[in-house]
């Protein structure tokens, strides 16, 4: 342990140090809702354990590490400050962090159920638009006639919000699930199915030359030399596919479910409970960034062969 | 007189290119690096015949004729070299010859078999853009030789793979993805690739048109080696720019003029294999050959710029 701790990671500990520190001390601010501080303080030690594992296993991006665990302790300390200590905004509609951590405590069953459910709903219909577009837009990329047809309206058709198609998926399907399911698929769909035909498109002739002078089938080119060829374009449609995955299924259940992410949110928001409102949110952020993390991990192991090195 | 080719071989020699390059010095190359490389079973050869072809591009509106009357026989296990300016029909007669297009008229026969489309029979290799990139150096060359549709097992494939790998010294770059490699470096598993296919003919559209000078030198002595040291040559036809490069390699060069493409000239390189950079150079003959096909390329793009020049003239 010769390596100096950079500055920027002391003042890092500091922070966090200090938003204990003035939780410990300093009483709430009368206007606020009595609340068990213990969640945020575990927040609180949660984040500097995790931040102290990033910087020893992750030697290599520790920068950004610190810059964003930086952002996230500036504002902690804000928010514990200004709304938390000060009350400078409404108590009702901004409650403070140990008010809203707390939520995590009393709620856990109720949202742990509802990312499952919500993650589960998504997850199918997201796999269920993978599985239909990417070999409809392979086929439909190698077929130049079919593709005259298929590319303007599937390209005109991509940016329709999907959330369009709500009031007729809750009528004419059986539970909120299926319908749920539809709209996901719906609005993945159109994505996906223009990022695989535009992608089997930017294949180099070149490459495809090459590929047809080894004398392959129709299916061992589609297989081996366009789906790999169109990966790339194949991943950006996927993403905003699961962007649409994400408004449309919190959206949804906003409206019409009784269980689920954004049923929690819009639930509590009838009875003014904003800590459970906030506490929705973060929630919902973190199976996100989650989300997303995965999904960049398994596009990074994809196109492992587009980094130069 | 321009004369980059000796100014080149110069260079070489003053860096002595064979100490940089040590497997080349050994004179039983294939050998020396793999012993018991078993040169395939059965080396089929084959005659290219290219019968009458022309090739038209564009619809009626706007036809241009790139390819007109081309009469070419490549024999059995001939090295022939296709040489001209850029713009000239080359490439359309490679990518006619491995099937990829479709001749306006003419054909070409494959031991009196016309081509009909593509097929393993043939390897090419093409000036970059041979190799999938999706696939690592070795794959590339294991898929290669999958298709070839011979009955092989997975264990014989990647043997042989790798023995192809080997021979053109990139056995450390095995797992490297083509982006990874240098230009060099990705030709040399292209003509890896084209070998472990054994393939009746070799098809190559200026394989080392985008390599910088030194590695040209390397790759043009390391096919030189591959080729010359196979039990039974190939038959080759190969695209070029560069007059050493034809010389050095070839067993007749074709000589192609433009606008319509059409073969000028075939000349006859007669010197005896195996064939060294250092030794040819220096003979009158190779002087004599190479500034008289200097003269047949440049007489015809003289010919334009006068045209060029009278019709800027007519202008003004
Ligand atoms: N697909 C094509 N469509 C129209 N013209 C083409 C096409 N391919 C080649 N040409 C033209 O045919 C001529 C010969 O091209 P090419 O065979 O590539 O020449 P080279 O390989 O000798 O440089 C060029 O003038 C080129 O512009
Ligand atoms: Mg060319």
């Amino acid at each position: 342990m010769t390596e100096k701790i950079p500055r920027a990671a002391i003042a890092v500990y500091l922070l966090l140090a200090l938003a204990l520190a003035v939780q410990v001390l300093v009483p709430d601010a009368q206007r606020q809702a009595a609340a068990d501080a213990g969640a945020f303080l575990g927040v609180l030690v949660l984040l500097a354990i995790l931040f102290t594992a990033g910087l020893v296993f992750q030697k290599k991006d520790a920068r950004a590490v610190t810059d964003i665990v930086t952002v996230i302790a500036v504002i902690l300390v804000l928010w514990e400050i200004l709304l938390g200590k000060l009350s400078l905004l409404d108590p009702l509609l901004f409650p403070g962090p140990a008010q809203v951590f707390q939520v995590f405590v009393s709620d856990w069953q109720l949202m742990l159920y509802g990312a499952v459910g919500s993650l589960g709903i998504m997850a199918t219909g997201y796999i269920l638009a993978l599985a239909l577009a990417i070999p409809l837009g392979l086929y439909i990329g190698w077929r130049r006639r079919l593709y005259d047809v298929a590319y303007p309206i599937a390209k005109a058709v991509s940016p329709i919000p999907p959330t369009v198609y709500l009031p007729y998926a809750i009528v004419l399907l059986p539970t909120f699930a299926a319908s749920s399911v539809f709209l996901i698929f719906i609005g993945a769909f159109w994505p996906i199915l223009v990022g695989t035909i535009y992608g089997v498109f930017a294949v180099d002739h070149r490459i495809i030359n090459s590929a047809r002078t080894l004398g392959l089938s129709d299916h061992q080119m589609v297989r081996r030399i366009l789906l790999p060829g169109a990966m790339p374009s194949i991943f950006s449609g996927a993403m905003i596919s699961l962007i649409m995955a994400f408004i449309s299924i919190t959206v949804a259940e906003m409206i019409a479910a009784t269980s689920g992410l954004g049923w929690y949110i819009e639930y509590n928001h009838q009875f003014a409970n904003y800590d459970k409102v906030i506490a929705g949110m973060i929630l919902i952020a973190l199976v996100v960034i989650g989300v997303m993390f995965i999904f960049d991990r398994i596009q990074r192991h994809c196109l492992r062969w587009q980094q130069a090195e | 007189m321009d004369d980059s080719g000796t100014l080149l071989s110069r260079i070489a020699q003053l860096l002595h290119y064979k100490s940089i390059f040590p497997q080349l010095q050994s004179p039983n190359y294939i050998r020396a690096i793999c012993p018991e490389l078993p040169f395939r079973e059965v080396t089929i050869l084959a005659t290219i015949t290219l019968d009458n072809l022309s090739m038209q591009y564009g619809n009626n509106g706007s036809r241009y004729t790139a390819l007109s009357n081309v009469n070419l026989t490549i024999s059995e296990g001939n090295f022939i070299s296709l040489i001209g300016p850029s713009g000239c029909g080359k490439s359309t007669i490679i990518d006619i010859v491995s099937g990829l297009k479709t001749p306006t008229t003419g054909s070409v026969l494959i031991d009196k078999e016309p081509v009909s489309g593509p097929g393993t029979d043939r390897g090419t290799v093409f000036q970059d853009y041979s190799l999938f990139p999706w696939m690592t150096a070795f794959e590339n060359i294991c898929f290669a030789i999958e298709h070839t549709g011979g009955s092989h097992t997975k264990t014989e494939i990647e043997k042989q793979a790798e023995e192809y790998l080997n021979l053109v010294g990139l056995k450390k770059f095995r797992n490297a993805y083509p982006n990874t490699l240098s230009g060099g470096m990705r030709q040399r598993v292209s003509i890896a690739r084209m070998f472990s296919m054994n393939p009746k003919v070799f098809l190559m559209d200026e394989p080392f048109g985008a390599l910088d000078s030194l590695n040209r030198i390397y790759m043009q002595d390391l096919l030189l080696n591959l080729w010359t040291e196979g039990e039974r040559h190939k038959t080759v036809l190969f695209v070029t720019h560069d007059v050493d490069e034809a010389l050095l390699l070839s067993d007749k060069i074709a000589v192609m003029t433009p606008s319509p493409g059409k073969i000028k000239e075939v000349i006859d390189v007669p010197f005896s294999r195996p064939r060294c950079r250092k030794s040819l150079g220096a003979t009158a003959e190779y002087l004599t050959l190479k500034s008289h096909l200097l003269s047949v390329l440049y007489c015809e793009m003289l010919g334009e710029i006068e045209q060029q020049a009278q019709n800027f003239r007519g202008l003004a």
